[in-house]
């Protein structure tokens, strides 16, 4: 009797617990794809310039095939004389405490970011102004082609005279117009959202959302566990799913390469104390003949599983980057050519040697990246042949900044969807700050095509310059001018979702921080019953 | 003289473990560049004709880079054994020159017996920067205090020996004694203490550098090849952890157990 009764107890138990799981996986996802903001949910400080905000809305959004189109802003125009931005907004947005999203926390948005220093670059915004409730003006000092980016990826955020406004702490409480309000964040752990009931737009199918912040294995195994429902994996690991998973690829202009300090060592140091400059990558016969030596298809397979396709720009593709530069790799006799018209001689070690300087520097990537690691190493193997140590070296993050990010050439990764990231990536006057320019890379040629970019009157007109910054005919930051990268691969992201999952149709992914696949969030249904 | 049974296990395991040590310390000629040779074209290989024990994502053959692991393992273990032994054989002689000498190194062996030795294992490596050095000084340095207990409590027996009485009467000093009485007794005490210590220091190697403040995770030390198939083991690709293991395994268990025998026959 006890042993029935325990029986029946036991299965009520059982059916109890298989309906919870059911109402969770249709109610709540869990989602693992990706690390999260070192400096919060704040947009001023750069959130939602590498995808979608989630917790704040754009001005603008883009479209499958990256052209602008409404979302805050119903109607948007620019003047004859491409200094003014006018912009009026719906009037229906709200912010997730229920308070109206008016013109005047756009200005303030714009203009505290434009004062903020983040990643967002607003140094051509003179003043943003509130005309009325619904109409606001932006103003440039000068012509900026690349402007619209900051419409499409800066979200708004409360302005700080009204209660509940933006305040220091914005980042871990974040208050904005988003289809998501947080519910929760355990930094190093998980995030929880859950729908903002005053969101604009079509409710998202899913009232909360949870993300995991956990490393690369510990991801993969709870996909195999079936504890989350869409995993970002490494292509490397993607071979062998869980059977109640499917793999989902999104396209992407994310990219990877080698970033060379252009410097000579001085001895200088960077403010943040990190050292500047190396004797051996400051040489270009060293660059050329490691981008020679790159056998990108090889790359890709053994680092991406074949998951991408060889990169020989960051943008390749993209309307701003030359259709040219692409060119037969590996080419192992030519580079040896370039090395010894340089001086670099070859040792009976296997080493080659110039003014008793051999031909070895640091490699250095994030440790904990395994796509990185790979490209690292077997690009190390590559230029091996050539008398060329390159000494792959993973460190963390902080030691990179610390250490490394200014005397070691380094695996990075870039890719946006708009031409302002060459920018930022090229232009002498980023050197230094932050990722983007961290060898210091100077060209007044290059500068000048950069700034003639920006300014100028057209989109067809600014890809010409972009184009000329890379290669112009005699200089350029590309492989035929100053090879200031060796550029290797252009990633698709992978993906591991549950079978009920149905994420829709993806668009183009950028740089895979800030959660690219969510860019199409409102979309994505559960399918199954 | 028949030798006895343990004698004989103990033959048997130095010969196992000078089989071991031996292949393991001519590898550094035969092996060569092998550990780290890439064939792009044989990656995530499993066991079999061609790939003794399989390759891994760069097409590295796993037998070489376990067999080059082992060997880093080794010297790192023996260097912070016998570093080990030096500083607990050091204060326990320390120990014999006067009470308050022996006070103090007592209350210094209580003191870091009641912390849990992995907690100060990493800290100490992690505030030297890793690498190879770290892990052996930080290995070293939380490992003594068990054999210098042991070394103390034997010098300070032996020092009321009546052989060392008689010495001290004829007034030879104090480091005549330490160095020409006690030291000699005790030195197979260190013997046998340094082999126990000798797995331990391997085994904490292998778990520094998985937690990633020991080895560079360039060399193909055990911990780095442990991390590295972490991430694919739930892949499929069993191999890259299980041979690694078992190498370690084998290693340590060898070396203890001779250490086993090696204390029973003295």
């Amino acid at each position: 009797m006890f042993r029935l009764r325990r029986s029946i107890l036991l299965g009520v138990a059982t059916a109890c617990l298989a309906l919870t799981v059911n109402a969770y996986a249709k109610d709540q996802l869990v989602l693992a794809i990706g690390g999260e903001p070192e400096q919060g949910f704040d947009p001023l400080l750069g959130w939602g310039q590498y995808g979608n905000p989630l917790f704040q809305s754009t001005l603008l959004s883009r479209d499958r095939d990256l052209t602008p189109k409404a979302e805050l802003a119903t109607d948007w125009s620019l003047s004859e004389d491409r200094l003014t931005w006018t912009l009026t907004l719906r009037d229906d947005a709200y912010f997730s405490d229920g308070t109206p999203l008016t013109a005047a926390d756009v200005a303030y948005t714009f203009n505290a970011a434009a004062q903020a220093g983040g990643r967002a670059d607003l140094s051509a915004l003179k003043e943003a102004r509130a005309i009325d409730e619904v109409t606001v003006e932006l103003s440039l000092n000068t012509p900026r082609i690349t402007f619209i980016e900051q419409l499409i990826t800066l979200g708004i955020v409360p302005t700080a005279e009204r209660e509940n406004g933006y305040s220091d702490a914005y980042g871990r409480q974040p208050l904005g117009s988003g289809p998501y309000q947080l519910v929760e964040w355990q930094e190093g752990e998980q995030l929880i959202v859950e729908r903002n009931p005053y969101f604009y737009g079509t409710p998202p199918a899913f009232e909360r959302l949870v993300f995991l912040f956990t490393g690369e294995d510990a991801t993969l195994s709870a996909a195999h566990a079936g504890q989350v429902d869409l995993a970002a994996l490494p292509p490397a690991l993607a071979t062998n799913l869980p059977p109640q998973m499917q793999r989902v690829i999104m396209e992407s202009v994310d990219n990877r390469g080698i970033l060379f300090p252009i410097q000579p060592s001085s001895g200088e140091h960077a403010p943040s104390g990190a050292p500047i400059g190396n004797d051996v990558t400051a040489d270009i016969a060293i660059r050329q003949a490691v981008d020679l030596a790159l056998d990108r298809e090889t790359l890709v397979e053994v680092a991406l599983h074949g998951y991408g396709r060889p990169a020989f720009g960051p943008a390749d593709g993209l309307p701003w980057s030359l259709n040219d530069e692409a060119f037969e790799a590996p080419d192992i006799a030519r580079a040896s050519e370039l090395l010894d018209a340089a001086g670099w001689q070859l040792n009976s070690d296997g080493l080659r040697y110039k003014e008793g300087q051999p031909a070895r520097f640091r490699l250095t990537y994030p440790a904990s990246d395994t796509t990185r690691q790979l490209l690292a190493q077997a690009s190390a193997e590559m230029v091996r042949p050539l008398g060329i140590e390159m000494q792959p070296t993973g460190r963390h993050w902080d030691e990179i900044q610390r250490e490394a990010l200014h005397q070691d050439a380094i695996v990075f990764g870039f890719g946006s969807h708009s031409p302002q990231e060459v920018y930022y990536l090229f232009h002498s006057q980023h050197a230094g700050f932050g990722y983007y320019n961290s060898g210091y890379y100077a060209n007044e040629t290059v500068d000048s095509h950069l700034d003639a970019a920006q300014s100028a009157a057209t989109v067809e007109e600014a890809n010409q310059h972009w184009q000329a910054a890379q290669w112009d005919g005699e200089t350029g930051y590309g492989s035929r001018g100053d090879v200031s990268w060796a550029w290797m691969v252009n990633l698709e992201h992978v993906y591991a979702a549950d079978a009920c999952l149905d994420v829709g149709e993806l668009g183009i992914a950028p740089h895979g921080h800030g959660w690219p696949i969510t860019a199409n969030l409102l979309e994505w249904r559960w399918s199954c019953e | 003289m028949r030798p006895t049974q343990p004698h004989l296990y103990t033959l048997g395991y130095i010969l196992l473990s000078g089989s071991l040590l031996a292949l393991l310390i001519s590898s550094h000629w035969w092996l060569g560049t092998t550990p780290a040779h890439m064939q792009f074209d044989a990656r995530l290989i499993p066991p079999g004709g061609n790939h003794w024990l399989g390759t891994d994502a760069l097409g590295r053959e796993l037998w070489a880079r376990t067999l080059a692991g082992l060997r880093i393992s080794f010297w790192v273990g023996l260097s912070a054994a016998l570093l080990g032994t030096t500083i607990a054989l050091s204060l326990a002689a320390l120990s014999t020159l006067s009470r308050q000498m022996d006070a103090l190194v007592s209350l210094l062996i209580d003191t870091l017996l009641s912390v849990p030795h992995l907690i100060l294992l990493l800290l100490i490596a992690f505030a030297l920067g890793g690498g190879t050095q770290a892990v052996i000084i930080a290995v070293a340095l939380t490992h003594w205090p068990s054999l210098a207990r042991v070394l103390r409590a034997e010098l300070l027996t032996l020092r009321h020996a009546p052989y060392i009485r008689i010495s001290r009467s004829l007034g030879k000093s104090r480091g005549f004694i330490l160095f020409h009485h006690l030291l000699p007794h005790v030195l197979p005490h260190c013997l046998v203490g340094a082999l126990l210590l000798f797995p331990h220091a391997i085994l904490h190697e292998a778990a520094l550098t998985f937690l990633g403040v020991g080895l560079d995770p360039s060399q193909p030390a055990i911990g780095v090849l442990l991390a590295e198939a972490m991430r694919y083991i739930t892949a499929g690709y069993w191999w890259l952890g299980v041979f690694p293991g078992l190498g370690l395994l084998m290693m340590v268990l060898c070396i203890d157990r001779l250490a086993f025998h090696l204390r029973r026959a003295l």
